[in-house]
């Protein structure tokens, strides 16, 4: 087959819609939480042992219902691993460069993805111990912690 | 054995109840509900699941790959799994592949899940981008058309015609007065034929907004067996014939003065011969069909049962097709009555499959049902048609 | 006043003015009228312009952009979420006249109505006393508790417990094994957990006379009050975005064929080699006969309409996120020089809908600048019109 470009041209466009998303009750609690009272809440499957940040309705591993399980937990833990983001686009939270970090909090078993603010990129290392900062302004999102920071 | 390598059985249905408010629930716990429920029906644990196949609409919820997410509460950590999406018909491609996986002896039991929040997006714009970005998105709106109508009005007669459309309507809403977990029911009666037909505000020509399915969160679960493990597991399996996927077009075709033969009408000729089924609407006892719309469902009647005339007009006017009629349809109430359009095409299956088990509840048919359809309608005309048997033994034809 | 889910219409009508948010009325310039029929209805009038708003209570509803029929219940189930206002339009009993675009704008222009918050009552609290009692703490006990409520919202009740029953009796007795002597905003406030009772004791606010020991074994003799819409208090966040993604979409070479050729204003469907059927817009492959379609002709640009999809309901448009203006006619046509089974899908001229029919020709409207997309065309109207 030959290739022939006569007439083939790209066209700019658009992908545009509204839409809304729902947090459920679990996912609403926990951001009611960190919005009005600073707290980070996750759950405990009692028979997996495992405590999830953020919190969900049931464990992914045995589908007990976690609803009843809420504990409360340390507003600090350590990267476990984390990127760099070096690209800025209208989606992202922050312009680039930032650090996204994966950050197991105190108590935690699974760790949540988060920004970290106030070291230099190339000086975030895993291990690294880290403190959340609460959102002055609330957003009713996960940003209402707005980032952590090192201790 | 026919064309299939092993027979497959349903042995576990969960629905959740459908709703325009899922505020309470974000996806994953919306799924959950359902995969509880479908588990609790066969009295099997996650564990016992080997592969979970799961699917909902592109652009409606805008969740990029949401069955990643959904592990949190789909059950799927660690299992085979599969994402599906082909438009409305997604829901009973996921049944159509999880009757393929089980067949094939891949696996022995599977979990199909087809879910859709559609609170959380835009519907009719999320459909209008089925259309060819350069050309049809600006000129579409969605699954809205009036084409179908003013078909039947001009072959019919207006009066006749709209009067056959507001009665398929109020049949269903009858129907799913009867289940409980339509999402909408409101009690029309045969007496409001006039007004609503002249009342009910135009969305596309003559499509009202009371003929067109509403926009529903829920979520369906189903799980299937081999014929092995089904006679082992279920008191009740119900059995899938066969099935079949037609569409023809990669563009929204109207045709002009020549319309060649409908994807369904292709399907259900091509599917029942195949299976020797001469007088489909004597062979089944029930059809479950994809009905977005009155017009739709009242048009689709004659292609899907290859009628004749005016044959589904009279059907309709003689309330055939009411659940105490000879020839039930859509018993649950229908798409018309939920829509939740990833999970709606697998409800048909689910449904169908309720009918033959006989515990569909309030809107179980007062008589046994021991051959069933099933459709799903989606994109440009896609069309996928399910056979579902109480027994097995049936005749195969190669 | 006849209240619905213990809420007036008035309630509604009489907080918009506070409810009212200037920033969903951007660019606003419209009259939502208002006929809410049945008890405890009335007729409104809601005028926006230049970010501000008047709600008038008047039976003169002239001059209105839309116009919104529905009974009380209704009105006030669809404003505080607990009917589905989609379905109430769907079956008829919420009737709309006029630019139905408005009302789907409607919500962006206040801040939801949130009923007044009715505080527990001391009646709601012994309303649920009895189904409270927990016998398995009180086995062998015999004894009377009164409660001696000052306020307004106050009163005076017994609960006899004997024989592993509680009984609420009102009025007090002067032999009761204990009494307690509290305000009714403090005994609601003890109860649900807001005041310490030790803290009430020591201010002298709380005052139990009679057996003090036997005092305390009445936190274990009922389980907690829970008021009765505690389920629906919480907060359930919910997040609202336009999603927003550029995109760029390529032609290929035969959709890019014709989109060039309507720069020329010239229209050129392909034709299938097998069926001999024709494509507009050309399309690489027959979808039937499965092959390769690389003859192009000239087609049209006159036509017959087969099918007029005049269209009310007002969609977003995917590659802008806009709402579109409603009514608009759509028209499949049938150009001149064209297979009978392929048409050709376009716009109708505005003022064509309504006074056009199946059957009738048309011709297209060139736009004066074009680029090649489907604007080129601007629509199709009558021939001779």
């Amino acid at each position: 087959m030959t290739t022939e470009h006569e007439h083939c041209y790209v066209v700019d466009g658009k992908l545009a819609l509204p839409y809304q998303y729902l947090a459920g009750r679990v996912g609403s609690k926990f951001i009611v939480s960190l919005r009005d009272k600073k707290q980070i809440l996750g759950v405990k499957c009692e028979k997996c042992g495992i405590v999830f940040v953020p919190p969900r309705q049931t464990c992914e591993k045995c589908l007990a219902d976690l609803t009843k399980s809420w504990v409360e937990l340390s507003d600090k833990g350590e990267v476990t691993n984390f990127t760099v983001v070096r690209k800025d686009d209208k989606h992202h939270p922050r312009k680039a460069p930032f650090v996204i970090a994966l950050v197991k909090l105190e108590g935690a078993d699974t760790p949540m993805a988060h920004i970290v603010e106030g070291i230099a990129p190339e000086k975030v290392a895993i291990g690294m111990k880290v403190k959340a900062v609460f959102a002055k302004t609330p957003t009713n999102t996960i940003l209402d912690i707005d980032h952590f920071e090192p201790i | 054995m026919g064309h299939k390598n092993r027979h497959v059985g349903i042995i576990g249905i969960g629905q959740t109840t459908y709703s325009s408010h899922r505020e309470d629930v974000n996806q994953p716990e919306m799924i959950q509900e359902a995969v509880a429920l479908a588990l609790k029906d066969s009295g099997l644990k996650i564990d016992d699941i080997e592969c979970v196949v799961h699917g909902n609409m592109e652009l409606f919820e805008m969740i990029h790959q949401p069955d990643i997410w959904h592990v949190l509460g789909d059950g799927g950590y660690g299992k085979d799994a599969y994402r599906i999406t082909t438009g409305g018909t997604t829901g009973i491609t996921l049944v159509a592949a999880a009757d393929n996986l089980v067949a094939s002896g891949m696996y022995d039991i599977v979990m199909a899940i087809g879910f859709e929040k559609l609170q959380e997006g835009h519907t009719t714009g999320g459909i209008t981008n089925m259309a060819d970005p350069l050309w049809g998105r600006s000129l579409q709106t969605g699954a809205l058309t009036g084409a179908t109508a003013k078909d039947m009005i001009n072959e019919f007669g207006e009066d006749r015609a709209r009067r056959a459309a507001m009665r398929h309507r109020i049949t269903l809403d009858k129907h799913a007065k009867l289940n409980p977990n339509s999402h909408r029911s409101f009690g029309l009666e045969y007496d409001q034929v006039e007004d609503l037909m002249d009342n009910s505000p135009k969305l596309v020509g003559e499509l009202r907004l009371i003929h067109m399915c509403s926009q529903s969160d829920g979520a369906c679960a189903m799980i299937f067996a081999s014929e092995k493990k089904a006679k082992e597991l279920s008191k009740h399996p119900v059995w899938i014939r066969d099935h079949i996927t037609v569409h023809r077009e990669e563009t929204f075709n109207l045709f002009g003065h020549d319309v060649p033969e409908l994807t369904h009408h292709y399907a259900a000729r091509k599917l029942f011969e195949r299976n020797g089924i001469k007088v489909p609407r004597e062979y089944f006892d029930v059809f479950e069909m994809y009905d977005p719309s009155s017009w739709w469902g009242l048009d689709w009647l004659r292609e899907f049962l290859l009628l004749e005339g005016d044959e589904h007009l009279r059907m309709i006017e003689n309330d055939d097709i009411s659940i105490n009629g000879s020839f039930p349809l859509n018993p649950s109430g229908g798409v018309i009555s939920a829509n939740p359009i990833g999970a709606t095409a697998m409800v048909r299956v689910a449904e169908a499959a309720m009918q033959i088990r006989g515990d569909a509840g309030g809107h179980q048919i007062p008589r046994e049902v021991k051959h069933a359809l099933a459709s799903g309608f989606g994109g440009t005309m896609w069309t996928v048609l399910f056979m579902l048997e109480k027994e097995l033994g049936w005749e195969e034809i190669d | 006043m006849a209240t619905y889910f213990g809420i007036a219409v008035d309630d509604i009508f009489n907080t918009m003015q506070a409810r009212f948010r200037p920033e969903g009325a951007a660019g606003m310039d419209a009259v939502l009228a208002y006929d809410i029929t049945g008890d405890g209805g009335g007729c409104w009038k809601i005028t926006v312009k230049d970010n501000t708003v008047k709600i008038e209570n008047t039976d003169d509803l002239a001059g209105f952009s839309v116009k919104t029929t529905v009974d009380a219940e209704t009105f006030v189930g669809i404003s505080i979420g607990k009917v589905d206002g989609m379905s109430a339009f769907s079956s008829g009993k919420m009737k709309v006249e006029g630019d139905m675009s408005l009302l789907a704008a409607s919500p962006r222009l206040f801040n939801r109505f949130t009923p007044p918050k009715k505080g527990v009552t001391v009646h709601d609290i012994f309303a649920t006393l009895v189904e409270r009692f927990r016998p398995e703490n009180a086995t062998d006990l015999d004894m009377t508790i009164g409660y001696n409520i000052g306020g307004d919202d106050g009163g005076q009740w017994t609960a006899v417990i004997k024989d592993g029953k509680c009984v609420l009796e009102t009025g007090l007795r002067a032999d009761a094994t204990i009494t307690q002597i509290v305000t009714a905003k403090d005994f609601v406030d003890l109860v649900l957990g807001k005041l310490d009772p030790m803290v009430a004791i020591g201010a002298g606010r709380l005052r139990i006379a009679g057996d003090m020991k036997a005092a305390g074994i009445v936190p274990k003799l009922f389980a907690k009050f829970t008021p009765a819409d505690a389920g629906e208090e919480q907060e359930l966040i919910v997040l609202k975005r336009n999603i927003s993604v550029n995109m760029k979409y390529s032609t290929g070479r035969h959709l890019g064929m014709f989109l060039d050729a309507l720069k020329e204003k010239k229209i050129i469907a392909n034709i299938c080699p097998k069926c001999g059927r024709y494509q507009l817009p050309p399309r690489e492959v027959c979808a039937e006969c499965r092959c390769r379609v690389e003859d192009f002709k000239e087609v049209g640009p006159g036509g017959v309409i087969t099918l007029i999809e005049d269209v009310y309901y007002a969609s977003p448009d995917p590659l802008t996120g806009e709402t579109r203006e409603t009514p608009y006619g759509t028209v499949h046509v049938l150009l001149d020089g064209c297979t009978p089974d392929c048409t050709f899908w376009h716009f109708l001229k505005n003022e064509d809908l309504g006074n056009t029919k199946e059957g009738d020709r048309v011709q297209p409207v060139w736009a004066e600048k074009r680029d090649g997309g489907v604007h080129d065309i601007l629509y199709f109207e009558k021939e001779n019109g």
